[in-house]
C-alpha cells in the first residue's frame, strides 16, 4: 500500500486504506484492557493540534490516541494567537512547521483548510472537521461501532436525523458507510436536508417514512445553532416532528433499533433524557472507539517529516 | 485573386484569401458587394490596380481574419500588489494580446469613479500607460457604499455614461428608485448584476452536487432572477436604461427576453464568457479560480445563456476580468475572493471554445464582443470630439498557444484556461 500522507476526506481514501484502518482500531482498542495503556508507536513523534473552532470531545480525544501512541503532543490554542491578530493560516502554518511537528490535527470553520494546509506542509495532517465538508475520523469511528455491534456494516440502514445541510458528520459516516455496503437515509427539517439529487441519499421527512424504511441504526445530529444566522424552521417544532420523543423510544426498542450521536447532545431536542440510558443506546461506545479509531489513523499515515534513518 | 487593403497609406495589407468577418453575416463579405466602411481602411483593390504607397508596410494577411477589436463591457483592475499606473499598464497590455481594443473599467476599490478628481487621475494614467482605451464606469452610489447616490450630474459632465457598483445591488430599492429617476434625465445607463444580497449573503458556489460534497452554502438562483426581475422594474417605471450585468441562469434570460418581448426601451444585458463554458462541476476540490460571482451553474443553463446570445437577448459577451493576487486565490475556498481573468485570452478562447465547434459564428462574435458592446457605452473622444470607433484586428486562426503563467500579461494567475491550448494568434493592432 502506497503510504498516505494526509486524512482529509474518507473520498480521499481507498478501499485498502479504510479496511487497513477500521482493522487496526480493532487492535487499538485491545490496548485499553491492558494495565498499561500504552505502546511506542510514535514515540518521539510531534502532533499539533490545531482548533480555530472549540470543540472538547474530538480534541481530547485526539489528545489521548496521540499520547496512547507515546508522540508528544502540542496544543494550539487559537483564542490566544496572533490568529486573532488577523494572520493568515498560511504563515501560522509556515510558523508550526519550523517548529517540526510531525502531525497536525487541524479543525476550522471553513470547508477545505484542512486540503490547503496539507498541501503547504510535510507534516501529516489529519482533518478534524472543516465548516459542513468532512470529518473523517468521525466517520471512522461511527464505522467501527456499527461493525463492533452489528459484525458487519454491509447490509445494515442508517438513518441520519437532523441538521444535514451543516453537518460535516453526515457527509462523511454517510460515506464511509455506504462505501462498507450499507444503505443511508436523510431526515430532517425540509430547509436542512438536501435534495436527493445533489446528495445521491434518499430523503426523508417524517419519522413514519423512517420506520416504513426499517432501519437498523438512528443516527441523530444536532441542530448546530452556531452555524445558522437566520432561523431555517420553528425550533419550537423540533423535538415534536424530528426528535427521538418517549413515545418513538418505545417503537425503537421495540424494532431494536440502536441509537448513535456524534455528541454534543441537547437533551429535549433531538433525544430525551430516557434515550440516553437506552439499552441500545451506543453513545458511549462512540467516544470510547473514537480514541482507538484515531490511533489507528495517527498509526496509518506517514508524514514527509520522516527521514530514512 | 490576391485583394490588397490599404489604409492610411501607412500599411497595406496582401494576401490570397483574407476573410472579412464585420459582423453583418456569417459568409465572408467583400467591400465592394456590401458597400460596408470599414473604419480606418480606405479602399480595397485587387492586387496589382492599386500601387503601394512609397514607404507603406506590407503584411501578408493569408489565411487570417480581419475583423474590429472586441470592447468589453465589464473589466476590473484590481490593485493587486502593484501600483496603479502598472495595473493599467498590465490590463492594456493582456487587453491587446485578447483582441480587446477597449473596456468598461467598473469601479472598484483602488478605482472608486465618484469624482473628477479620480477620473481625471485615471485617464491620465491611461493616457499614458494604456495600450487599450479604458472607459470608467461611474459609482452609482458614493464610495459603493449603497447608501448615497453619487454626482451624476457632474460624472455625466465628465464623460461618464454608465453607471455602476461594480454589479452590486444597492441595499435600498427606494435609494435606487430615486437614483434611476434622477438619472434618466441625463441619458445614463445603469449597469447592475441581478441580486437579493440577504438570499445570496454567505453563499460560495451554485447549489449542487458539488457543493454538496464540499459542504459550501449555495447561492439560489432564485436570488438572481428575483434581482434582475425588479431591477427591470425600477429601470422601466424609472424610464432610465439598464444593462443586466452577468446573468447566469436560465431563467434569468428568460425575464430579460419577456421584458425585451413587451417592447422595453433601453434593456440590454451581458453574460460572462465563463458563464457560457464552466459549470459547478469545474469548482472541482475547491479550485478557487472558479469561484466566481455569481457562480457556475448548470450545463442547462450554460445552453439557455448560450441560445440567447444567439438570439440577441443576451447582447454581450464579457470577461468580466478580475485579477486576484495569487496569494488569495491560494487560500480556502471560504477565504478566497472571487473572479477570473480572461482579457488576455478573450478572442482565442471565444474562437476555440464557441466559434471553432460552431456553437457560435462569427457574425456573433462581432456584434456580441465589439458592436453592441460599442454601442451600449458609446466611447467618445473628448479631445479630438469625434466618437471613437473600433480598430481592426487580424486573428490568425490556425496558430496555437499554451496558456501559461508567464504568457499571461495580466500580472495574476487566475485564467481557467491556465495550461490549456487555444488556438488563435491576434495581432492588434494590425500593424503591430
Amino acid at each position: 500500500m502506497n503510504p498516505r500522507k494526509d486524512l482529509i476526506t474518507i473520498n480521499s481514501l481507498s478501499d485498502e486504506d479504510i479496511h487497513t484502518i477500521l482493522q487496526s482500531t480493532s487492535a487499538m482498542k485491545d490496548i485499553f484492557t491492558k494495565s498499561v495503556k500504552k505502546v511506542p508507536a510514535l514515540k518521539g513523534k510531534s502532533v499539533l493540534t490545531l482548533f480555530y473552532e472549540p470543540s472538547t470531545r474530538t480534541r481530547s480525544s485526539f489528545e489521548v490516541a496521540a499520547h496512547r501512541l507515546s508522540a508528544d503532543v502540542t496544543t494550539f490554542t487559537v483564542s490566544t494567537s496572533s490568529v486573532v491578530k488577523g494572520e493568515s493560516v498560511h504563515d501560522t502554518i509556515d510558523t508550526l512547521m519550523s517548529m517540526k511537528m510531525d502531525y497536525i490535527i487541524v479543525r476550522h470553520k471553513n470547508s477545505g483548510i484542512p486540503a490547503v494546509i496539507a498541501r503547504h506542509c510535510k507534516a501529516a495532517v489529519i482533518n478534524a472537521g472543516d465548516g459542513s465538508h468532512a470529518h473523517p475520523s468521525q466517520a471512522f469511528l461511527d464505522a467501527f461501532t456499527i461493525k463492533e455491534k452489528y459484525g458487519e456494516v454491509a447490509g445494515r440502514r442508517v438513518v441520519i436525523i437532523g441538521d444535514i445541510l451543516h453537518s460535516r458528520v453526515a457527509r462523511s459516516t454517510s460515506t464511509i458507510l455506504r462505501r462498507l455496503g450499507a444503505e443511508v437515509a436523510y431526515m430532517g427539517p425540509g430547509p436542512l436536508v438536501p435534495p436527493q439529487q445533489h446528495t445521491g441519499i434518499p430523503r426523508f421527512t417524517n419519522w413514519n417514512q423512517i420506520f416504513e424504511w426499517k432501519p437498523d441504526v438512528i443516527y441523530l445530529l444536532r441542530v448546530q445553532n452556531e452555524r445558522i444566522d437566520t432561523p431555517f424552521f420553528p425550533s419550537a417544532d423540533y423535538h415534536a416532528a424530528f426528535g427521538v420523543t418517549e413515545e418513538r423510544l418505545r417503537r425503537i426498542d421495540d424494532l431494536n433499533l440502536s441509537i448513535m450521536h456524534p455528541g454534543p447532545v441537547n437533551r429535549g431536542v433531538e433525544i430525551c433524557d430516557a434515550a440516553m440510558n437506552y439499552r441500545n443506546c451506543l453513545i458511549n461506545n462512540q467516544v470510547e472507539n473514537g480514541i482507538a479509531a484515531r490511533m489507528s489513523i495517527l498509526y496509518h499515515l506517514t508524514p514527509q517529516t520522516q527521514s530514512h534513518d | 485573386m490576391t485583394n490588397t487593403y490599404i489604409t492610411n497609406a501607412t500599411w497595406a495589407l496582401t494576401g490570397e484569401k483574407i476573410d472579412l468577418r464585420m459582423g453583418h453575416g456569417d459568409e465572408p463579405v467583400s467591400i465592394y458587394r456590401n458597400g460596408i466602411a470599414l473604419p480606418g481602411i480606405n479602399q480595397v483593390t485587387p492586387a496589382g490596380e492599386m500601387q503601394v504607397p512609397a514607404g507603406a508596410r506590407t503584411i501578408d494577411a493569408t489565411g487570417k481574419i480581419l475583423m474590429p477589436a472586441l470592447f468589453d463591457l465589464h473589466t476590473t483592475i484590481s490593485i493587486d500588489g502593484h501600483s496603479k499606473r502598472e495595473c493599467i499598464y498590465r490590463a492594456g497590455q493582456a487587453a491587446n494580446r485578447g483582441g480587446v481594443w477597449g473596456m468598461l473599467v467598473m469601479p472598484s476599490s483602488g478605482f472608486i469613479f465618484d469624482n473628477t478628481a479620480t477620473l481625471d487621475s485615471f485617464d491620465e494614467a491611461v493616457s499614458q500607460r494604456s495600450f487599450a482605451t479604458m472607459v470608467p464606469a461611474g459609482c452609482i452610489t458614493e464610495g459603493m457604499k449603497g447608501e448615497q447616490q453619487a454626482p451624476y450630474n457632474t460624472l455625466a459632465a465628465r464623460g461618464v455614461t454608465i453607471l455602476s457598483d461594480s454589479g452590486n445591488m444597492p441595499a435600498s430599492l427606494l435609494m435606487l428608485h430615486r437614483a434611476m429617476k434622477y438619472a434618466a434625465e441625463m441619458d445614463l445607463t445603469f449597469a447592475i448584476r441581478g441580486d437579493v444580497p440577504c438570499l445570496s449573503r454567505n453563499t460560495y458556489m451554485h447549489p449542487s452536487s458539488t457543493s454538496y460534497i464540499l459542504g459550501l452554502h449555495g447561492t439560489p438562483p432564485c436570488a438572481e432572477e428575483i434581482g434582475i426581475e425588479t431591477i427591470i422594474r425600477l429601470a422601466k417605471d424609472a424610464g432610465v436604461s439598464l444593462h443586466v450585468q452577468t446573468v447566469s441562469t436560465a431563467e434569468g434570460v428568460e425575464i430579460i427576453r419577456r421584458a425585451k418581448a413587451a417592447g422595453m426601451k433601453g434593456l440590454t444585458a451581458e453574460v460572462a464568457l465563463h458563464h457560457l463554458l464552466y459549470t459547478h462541476e469545474d469548482v472541482g476540490d475547491y479550485n478557487t479560480t472558479f469561484k466566481t460571482t455569481p457562480p457556475l451553474r448548470e450545463r442547462t443553463d450554460c445552453e439557455a445563456l448560450l441560445a440567447g446570445v444567439k438570439d440577441g437577448t443576451i447582447d454581450c459577451i464579457v470577461t468580466d476580468h478580475t485579477p486576484c493576487l495569487p496569494f488569495a486565490k491560494k487560500q480556502d475556498f471560504v477565504s478566497a475572493p472571487q473572479g477570473m481573468v480572461g482579457l488576455d485570452t478573450f478572442l482565442p478562447a471565444l474562437y476555440t471554445h464557441l466559434v471553432k465547434p460552431g456553437k457560435l459564428n462569427w457574425a456573433d462574435v462581432v456584434r456580441a464582443c465589439s458592436s453592441a458592446p460599442v454601442k451600449i457605452v458609446n466611447p467618445y473622444d473628448r479631445e479630438e470630439d469625434v466618437p471613437v470607433v473600433a480598430p481592426l484586428l487580424l486573428f490568425a486562426p490556425e496558430e496555437q498557444q499554451v496558456v501559461t503563467c508567464e504568457s499571461l500579461c495580466c500580472g495574476t494567475t487566475n485564467n481557467p484556461m491556465l495550461n490549456s491550448t487555444l488556438y488563435g494568434g491576434v495581432t492588434l493592432p494590425i500593424n503591430r
